[in-house]
Formats: structure tokens, C-alpha cells, sequence
């Protein structure tokens, strides 16, 4: 038995238990950062196991747990996550007196999370999505004398049961049909079974899948909890949630639909198609409206889910290169938008509405720069990461012959830009005189780090797209037999 | 030395410098721009000089890969009508910085850097060779105008801004899809992924793509034209932007609408060309007459001159999708003279606004008395504008419509209506503001007189005018191989007989 594949996953639970023990100690004050240390570690020594098992794919459980190429980047890409999640911890009120169970269960959701992508068997997916979901409701909530983390926390937990209940119902019937709970052997048994519209319990064990792992995306038609959950959740968990979360929701997407219902694609296709056009549409509309900054961000989260499936509707290995790009892509923008929110949430009262960001940038030009790189690469503006995720997945959506998704995705972008520009603009208005106190803040180093390195890598990653490309391109290929 | 790719590099550099500029040190600010821009200038003048006119191939090549997998690279060059196009921004762009610089307005560093940034894009796409970076340079210069409306523009901006971009937008990423749609069934018949444009030109396209794909990208260049109907977002930004940056927008961001249908549209889908030459050709001739009535109508002095573009842009539009030999290098010239004549009557509408605090002509009269120098300057640029004979433009105008007379003689009569129209609407502009009693201005308009630094930016522009009024052949000679070739493949699939008077010798006949 292969028990080495699980070291990134050991290394994770790991660091999350002793995170969570060391919270049950009161820490001297030199010691008080201990859980959030214990967190950085783990997360760093998990990602270089990940880089020294790059080349060697490889799978162990009897094929439960399986590191390719696709679950490996996965990982990394859900580990920079969590790294970047404690880096905006840092000096949060939410979870105050509590650190160790609050770092300790964003390590436990990422390991969720990563058991999750790298799932070889329906089960264990379905443990990932627990483990993940289970953490994260108690997150939302974390902040319990706060009356909107308090609810949101409660939604999530409602949405997230119904989405549980039906992911089960899913995979049984999948279960049913196929006679086995490995994606190896659904894929084999889906491929030789031929196409599925004869079988329309397949059929429906497709959609309800899809439908609950929508629900972890935040795609339409299930997104609803999305923005009242977000905006109530603290900040740095709702930055987990809309780039770690996503990512594991994508995985799965992947792994179950492009990886093993490959030989069914004619049958689900269009419902991926379907629901990512609608999330496009669904998510920029919902977005225009929005006041809040941090709403705005739950629903352009909604239209960009809308973007990402664009990736697994085509169901080839270049749709899930392009995702996976895009992901990478996601991930920097979002990283760098909720950095600034969380920045100017500790500076004033109702730091999160739009106007408060009025001349922001003027007071601190780089957050303002790092600002503006984020939403127009969010709104896909060349030469930025955002335009060339884009054009990856258009260029995959067009190729099979999946043009009017490709021409739906465009006109939704285009919507995209007022909300997105008009962030923009407002940071570099001339700031009105306002009679709300400010914080003068010395702006948290670990935060700081995480706007500036996201706003160059949203140019890296654009300007040096080549070598990213080559790794995704791995990943993707690493999904098809 | 790569010296098209430094005509990109260049601008980009000195617009870092000037963000980073501190916002009080005006006269730093005032420095770097002007050498940012007068660098460039000396660039393109050094691709000029190493410009091949005989070839009417893209030269210079800059190549560098970028994104191998997908086939995207890095790849700037000129040919014959870029080359002009490219001499054409750079010489705005100083002329612009320099009548910026005169009235830096309040942070003004940033000012001249989002105005170094459009350059950027500008020189950008009229020298990409790839279809993407067409695309990217495309985009990129956008941004920096939307900037300048929102951050410097008149009290509607954030709405002018925001309509501006997101017309814009909608047809950029139709364009895109066309974009990647060109280069995937350029793949199929290439056997690699390539966005270059040279090698997708001898690519067959069946007769539905390349009529779609045509209307894909027509589409993208007739908003940025504006092409009539799609011109909803131009009374708001002409309007609302600080008028440097309007001047800019008209004489040569309307440019690479053109510019985009002559190096891609036409040339890359002869066939959709030709099956949607009357369509577009209709809209050509609507926006002529209807942007000459607007602009006989209109207002203020700023939305005559941006009306009056629209129906000019008619005129070059026009020039080139009837596929005439002679009517495609005139509406080549023509787009050189009207980046340089709308640039010149922006200006005048700009020192009119700043000598008399109002640009809404029926208020002002008579300042030719206080002003008699800038009524001279004005009356060059109004004979210009209306072409009259002798001028530039009759120059251009007259190979468009002699051209499209032998193509098809009733869309020739309608635009004439065009000509017409504009000798009134200019004269109107004229005479409202410089003849007739005093009016609107204290001391008879002595503070519009043309002073020195108003000269450093008019006379410029009237001496480029006479010059290409006296030696047009200059200008068509060197750009004649390249606009061949890029309307030949379309008057294969029109049928047009091939071989034509020598538009050059009808030039010399009908110069004075």
C-alpha cells in the first residue's frame, strides 16, 4: 500500500489538529502568533512535498487517494489559498481569544479541500466536501457576538445541507448505475455503456451532481446563499471561500465530469453549458446593483464560477488547462480585491460600501494601483492574467464548437466592466469630506504582502504565461486516460 | 536595434517616469512628457527613414514569442500605411503634450502619463502583425481615455466614461471571439496555431465564415469609427473629455477603426467584405449626411467639429469598402488629413473656449477684429476642413469620390451631399464666431489672439497640411503598394478590372 501519497494530506491535518490543541493553552504574549506560525509551516511544508512529487504521479488506497498532475496543482493552487487566507488574518478581530480553533479550522477546510481534488473514489470526495463544508460553517459564524457573521454561518449551513443531501442522492445513483464508487471504474463503465440518453437515471445522477456541486461553486441556479453569506462572514474567510472553496468545487467538477464521465459528454455537456452561461449572465446582472464591495465581489464570485465551468462544459484536456489557468488567475485577483476591502474594513465603520473607497487611492496610490490591476483583469483587460484565462477558455469553447457560449461569455464581460470599473474609478475621485472617524491603521505587513504580490503576479502571470501554461497544460492532460 | 517595438517601449517608459513623478514637480512632469513624446517622434522618423516604400510588405519585423502554445507572439512591424498612421501619433501626441503641458491641469503628472499610455496603445496596434496583439493594444489603449474622461472630464463624465467603454467594450469582445475563431480555422488549414496576420492572409475562409467573421470584427471598428448607428457613445465623450484628449480621440483613435478594416477586415475575408460592401457602404453614406446635419445643428463649437468627423470618417469608410484602387488610397491620404485638420480645429475650439470661457458659438461673434491673426489660422483650417480646391483634403476627398464614381455613381452623388454640407457647417463655424458684430467677449477678443504657445501647436499641424497639399504623390506613393495589396484579394472577389489609371499622375494633373 502506497501510504506516501498522503503526505501533503498528513502534513495538513496534521498542523490543523496542532493548531487547534495549541489554542487550548493560554500562549505567552511572545507565543500568541503560535497557531497562525503552525499554520504557515504546515502549509509550507505541504506545498514542497507537492513540488518534489511533481514528477512522479502517482496513486495509493487502492486508488482512493490519486496524486496527478491535475490534483497536485489543484492542491498547490488551495494551499496559496489558505497561506494567503492566515496572511489576512493577521491582526483580525474576528476569532479574537479563539486563534487556535480559527487557524485550525481554516486547515482543516483546506485539507478538505485537497482531499477533495485529489479524490479517487466518490466517497472520499464526498468526505473532502464535508470536511470542508462542516469547517466553514462554523467560520461564518465565528464572530459570534456579531449578529451578520452569526447568519451567515446559519444559511450557509441550510444551503450547505440541502447541497449535501443531494450530492449524496447523486453519487448513489451514480453508485446504482455504475456499480462501483471509483472514478477509475465509473469512467470505465460510463465509456463502454455508450451514450447516456437512454439511461435517464444516469442522466439524473449527472444533474444532481453538477446541481450540488454548484452549490459549492456559487453557480446559478444555486448561488443565492452566495452574496448574504459573504458579505456576513468575515473577511478573510470569505476570501477562503471564494478562491479555496471554488477550487475544490472546480476540482471535482473536473475530476467527476471531464475526467470520469467522459465517455457520457454528449449527455451532460450542455447542462454544464447551460448553468455556466446562466452564472455568467445571473452573476454580472446581480453584480451591478451592488453597493457593498464585498456583495459586489459574492457576485461577480457567482459570474466567474460562470467563466470556470465554461472549462469543463467542453469537457477536453485544453478546457481544463484553461480553467485551470484561469483559476490561477482568479485566484490573484481575488487574493488582491479582498486584501483592500479587508484593509479599509479596519480603517472605518462600513469599510466594505463603495463610497468608502472614494479617493482611496489617492491616500495609498499602491493599493490604489493593485486595486485597479484587479478589477480590470477581473474584467478581462489585456495585457493582464484575467484577458489571457479569458481568451483560453473562449478559445476551448470555440474549438468544440461550443461558439455560443464563447459570444454569451463576451457580453457578459462586457456588462462586467460597470461594476467592476467603477470600483476603479471611485478610488481615484477626489475624496469628498466625510465626518466618519478613520483608524489611522499601520497597514498589517502579512496583508500588505498579499495585495502587492497578487497585483504583480496578476502581470507575471500574464507577461510569463508560457511556463504557467506548460504546468496547466500538464494538469489537463494528466486528467484523460 | 528593434526601433518599431521602441516606438512602444519608449512612451511606456516615460509614462512610468511620470507616475512616479512627485505631483507638485509640474516642471519635471512638463520634461519628461515632452521628451517621452519628442523621443518618439525621433523614433518614428528612423522607421521612416528605414522604410522600404517600394515593398508594399510589412517590414521592420519585430518578432518575439509569447505564448507559443496558443501561437501568439510578439510582433510589431510597419508597412505602407501604417507607417504614415504611426508618424501621424507620434506628431499629435507632441503637439497634444505640448498644449497639455501650457494648461497642466490639477495633478497633472498622472495626466500626461494616461495621455503617454493611449500613446502606447495607439502606436501599438498600428504596428501589430498579430491578431491578438492587435487585440491587447486594442484594449489597452482604452483605458488610459476612459481615465482622462473620468478623472479630468466636464461635469456628465462618469456617465460619458462609462458609455464610452462599455460601446467599446461589446464590440471588442465580439471581436475577440472573432479573433479566436479566425486563428482556429486558420489552424485547421495551417496545420499550427498562429495569429499572425500574414499567415492567416492566404487562408481560404468558406463564403458564411467569412462573412461572419468579417461582421464580427466590423462590428468592434465600427463603434470605435463611429460608424452610424453605432456612434451613441461620441457627443458624450467629445463632449465631456478635456478637449487635448478629445482632439486625440478624433484624429486618431478613429483611426484604428480604419485601420483594423483595411489591414484586417478586408484583406483576411474578401468574400464577407464583398457581401457586406452595400450594407456598410449605406451606413457610410447615412453618417455622412447625418453627421453633417448634426453638425450644422449643433450647439457648440466642440460638437460641430466631432459631428463633422463623423461624417468624414463616412467619406474614408466609404473609400475603402467600395474596393477602387484610386478610392482606397485617398481614403488612406484622407485619414492623414483628417487626424491632422480635426486635431487643428480642436485646437482653435480649444483657445476660443479659453479666451472667451464658452465654447457655444451663437454667444461669440465677431472676434476676428480683437483677433485677427487666429482668424487667419482659423480660415486655413476652415478651407481645409470643407476641401476646398488646393487644399489636403480636396486632395483625398477627391480621389474617394472619383473612385467611388466608377464603382457605383449614386453613392458618389450622395456623398457629395457630404461636401456640401461641410462648406456649410464650417463657414457657419466661421462666421458665428470671427465676422459679424462683437459679441460674447470683453476687449473685441483680444485674449483669443493666437500667442506664442498656441502657435508651437497650430502652426505645426498648417504646415503639415500645406505640405501635403503641395506634394501628396509623397504620401500616396509610399503608401499605394501596401493599400493594393490590401484591397486586391476583395476586387478579385467584386470582379473589378485590375488595372487602372495611375491615381499618382491624376494627382500631379490636379494639383495647382
Amino acid at each position: 500500500m502506497n501510504v506516501v501519497v498522503g503526505i501533503p494530506l498528513y502534513v495538513m491535518s496534521a498542523a490543523a489538529l496542532l493548531a487547534i490543541v495549541s489554542g487550548a493553552f493560554t500562549l505567552p504574549r511572545d507565543l500568541r502568533r503560535l497557531p497562525e506560525w503552525i499554520g504557515l509551516l504546515g502549509v509550507g511544508i505541504s506545498l514542497l512535498t507537492l513540488i518534489a512529487m511533481w514528477d512522479r504521479p502517482q496513486s495509493g488506497f487502492e486508488g482512493e487517494i490519486r496524486l496527478t498532475q491535475m490534483s497536485m496543482l489543484m492542491s498547490g493552487i488551495i494551499l496559496v489559498a489558505t497561506l494567503a487566507t492566515i496572511a489576512l488574518s493577521w491582526g483580525e478581530p474576528a476569532g479574537a481569544g479563539r486563534r487556535g480553533e480559527y487557524i485550525g479550522l481554516i486547515l482543516a477546510a483546506a485539507t478538505g479541500m485537497m482531499l477533495t481534488v485529489t479524490a479517487g473514489d466518490l466517497i472520499v470526495m464526498f468526505i473532502g466536501i464535508e470536511l470542508l463544508s462542516v469547517s466553514l460553517y462554523i467560520l461564518c459564524a465565528i464572530e459570534v457576538t456579531r449578529e451578520r457573521s452569526l447568519e451567515s454561518g446559519l444559511k450557509y449551513l441550510m444551503t450547505g445541507a440541502i447541497g449535501t443531501a443531494i450530492l449524496i442522492y447523486g453519487f448513489a445513483l451514480l453508485y446504482g448505475m455504475t456499480g462501483s464508487t471509483s472514478l477509475n471504474v465509473i469512467g470505465e463503465r460510463l465509456a463502454e455503456a455508450g451514450p447516456l440518453t437512454s439511461q435517464p437515471l444516469l442522466v439524473a445522477a449527472m444533474a444532481l451532481v453538477a446541481v450540488a456541486l454548484g452549490f459549492k461553486a456559487s453557480a446559478v441556479p444555486f448561488h443565492m446563499w452566495t452574496p448574504d453569506v459573504y458579505e456576513g462572514a468575515p473577511t478573510p474567510i470569505t476570501t477562503f471561500m471564494s478562491t479555496g472553496t471554488k477550487a475544490a468545487a472546480m476540482g471535482a467538477f473536473l475530476l467527476v465530469f471531464t475526467g470520469a464521465a467522459q465517455g457520457a459528454i454528449a449527455d451532460w455537456r450542455v447542462l454544464i453549458g447551460a448553468i455556466s452561461a446562466a452564472s455568467m449572465v445571473v452573476g454580472n446582472i446581480g453584480a451591478l446593483r451592488q453597493t457593498s464591495v464585498k456583495r459586489m465581489l459574492a457576485w461577480s464570485s457567482v459570474a466567474q464560477a460562470g467563466y470556470l465551468l465554461m472549462g469543463v462544459a467542453v469537457g477536453t484536456a485544453f478546457g481544463a488547462e484553461a480553467l485551470v489557468y484561469y483559476l490561477i488567475a482568479y485566484l490573484a485577483m481575488t487574493l488582491v480585491a479582498f486584501a483592500i476591502v479587508i484593509l479599509r474594513e479596519r480603517e472605518v465603520e462600513d469599510g466594505d460600501q463603495i463610497e468608502a473607497f472614494t479617493g482611496y487611492g489617492r491616500r495609498r496610490p499602491w493599493a490604489g494601483v493593485v486595486m485597479t490591476l484587479a478589477m480590470l483583469s477581473l474584467a478581462g483587460f489585456p495585457p493582464l492574467a484575467g484577458f489571457i484565462g479569458k481568451f483560453m477558455l473562449f478559445s476551448a469553447a470555440i474549438d468544440s464548437d461550443m461558439l455560443w457560449l464563447a459570444i454569451v461569455g463576451a457580453l457578459a464581460s462586457a456588462v462586467s466592466l460597470v461594476y467592476y470599473l467603477r470600483v476603479s474609478i471611485v478610488m481615484w475621485s477626489p475624496a469628498p469630506v466625510r465626518n466618519v472617524p478613520e483608524r489611522t491603521l499601520r497597514v498589517p505587513r502579512p496583508v500588505a504582502a498579499v495585495a502587492v504580490t497578487g497585483g504583480v503576479a496578476i502581470i507575471a502571470l500574464a507577461i510569463w504565461a508560457q511556463p504557467v501554461i506548460d504546468l496547466c497544460r500538464d494538469a489537463g492532460a494528466s486528467l484523460l486516460p | 536595434m528593434p526601433w518599431v517595438s521602441l516606438l512602444v517601449i519608449v512612451p511606456l517608459v516615460a509614462a512610468i517616469v511620470l507616475a512616479l513623478v512627485p505631483q507638485h514637480d509640474r516642471m519635471l512632469a512638463r520634461t519628461v512628457a515632452l521628451a517621452g513624446t519628442g523621443l518618439t517622434v525621433a523614433v518614428s522618423i528612423v522607421v521612416l527613414v528605414l522604410f522600404d516604400g517600394g515593398s508594399g510588405a510589412f517590414q521592420q519585423i519585430d518578432h518575439v514569442d509569447w505564448i507559443t502554445s496558443l501561437g501568439i507572439s510578439w510582433d510589431l512591424g510597419v508597412d505602407g500605411i501604417s507607417i504614415w498612421l504611426v508618424l501621424l501619433t507620434t506628431v499629435l501626441f507632441t503637439l497634444g503634450v505640448i498644449a497639455a503641458c501650457q494648461h497642466l491641469p490639477e495633478r497633472g503628472n498622472m495626466f500626461l502619463s494616461l495621455l503617454l499610455l493611449s500613446e502606447v496603445g495607439l502606436l501599438g496596434l498600428f504596428t501589430s502583425g498579430d491578431l491578438v496583439l492587435f487585440y491587447v493594444f486594442w484594449e489597452f489603449m482604452l483605458i488610459p481615455f476612459a481615465f482622462l474622461i473620468w478623472t479630468w472630464g466636464g461635469d456628465n463624465r462618469r456617465r460619458a466614461g462609462l458609455t464610452f467603454v462599455v460601446y467599446t467594450m461589446v464590440g471588442s469582445l465580439i471581436m475577440l471571439v472573432a479573433i479566436i475563431s479566425t486563428a482556429l480555422i486558420a489552424r485547421d488549414h495551417l496545420g499550427h496555431a498562429t495569429f499572425l496576420i500574414r499567415d492567416i492572409q492566404g487562408v481560404p475562409f468558406s463564403g458564411t465564415a467569412s462573412t461572419l467573421l468579417f461582421a464580427g470584427f466590423v462590428l468592434a471598428f465600427a463603434i470605435k469609427l463611429p460608424l452610424w448607428p453605432f456612434h451613441g457613445w461620441l457627443p458624450l465623450a467629445y463632449g465631456e473629455a478635456p478637449i487635448v484628449v478629445t482632439a486625440l480621440m478624433a484624429a486618431l483613435m478613429s483611426k484604428a477603426g480604419v485601420y483594423g478594416l483595411l489591414r484586417i477586415g478586408v484583406p483576411l475575408f474578401p468574400d464577407g467584405a464583398n457581401t457586406l460592401l452595400i450594407p456598410i457602404a449605406i451606413l457610410a453614406l447615412i453618417g455622412i449626411v447625418y453627421g453633417s446635419l448634426l453638425a450644422w445643428r449643433a450647439r457648440t463649437m466642440r460638437l460641430l467639429v466631432g459631428y463633422s468627423s463623423l461624417a468624414h470618417l463616412g467619406f474614408i469608410v466609404l473609400g475603402i469598402m467600395v474596393f477602387d484602387r484610386m478610392a482606397a488610397q485617398g481614403a488612406v491620404l484622407q485619414m492623414i488629413n483628417h487626424g491632422v485638420v480635426v486635431a487643428a480645429a480642436f485646437t482653435i475650439v480649444m483657445m476660443l473656449g479659453r479666451g472667451t470661457g464658452t465654447e457655444d458659438m451663437d454667444r461669440l461673434g465677431g472676434l476676428a477684429k480683437g483677433a485677427p491673426r487666429l482668424a487667419v489660422a482659423f480660415l486655413i483650417v476652415t478651407m481645409a476642413a470643407l476641401a476646398l480646391p488646393g487644399s489636403n483634403a480636396f486632395v483625398g476627398e477627391f480621389f474617394i469620390l472619383g473612385g467611388v464614381f466608377r464603382q457605383f455613381a449614386w453613392m458618389a452623388v450622395i456623398a457629395m451631399a457630404g461636401v456640401i454640407y461641410a462648406a456649410v457647417y464650417m463657414l457657419r463655424m466661421y462666421q458665428s464666431t470671427m465676422n459679424g458684430p462683437v459679441r460674447g467677449v470683453a476687449d473685441e477678443g483680444r485674449a483669443t489672439e493666437l500667442r506664442r504657445g498656441d502657435a508651437i501647436v497650430l502652426v505645426p499641424l498648417i504646415l503639415i497640411m500645406f505640405l501635403i497639399a503641395l506634394w501628396p504623390r509623397v504620401f500616396v506613393d509610399a503608401s499605394a503598394k501596401a493599400t493594393d495589396q490590401a484591397i486586391a484579394p476583395a476586387q478579385v472577389v467584386a470582379g473589378r478590372p485590375l488595372i487602372q489609371i495611375a491615381p499618382s499622375a491624376a494627382a500631379t494633373r490636379e494639383l495647382p
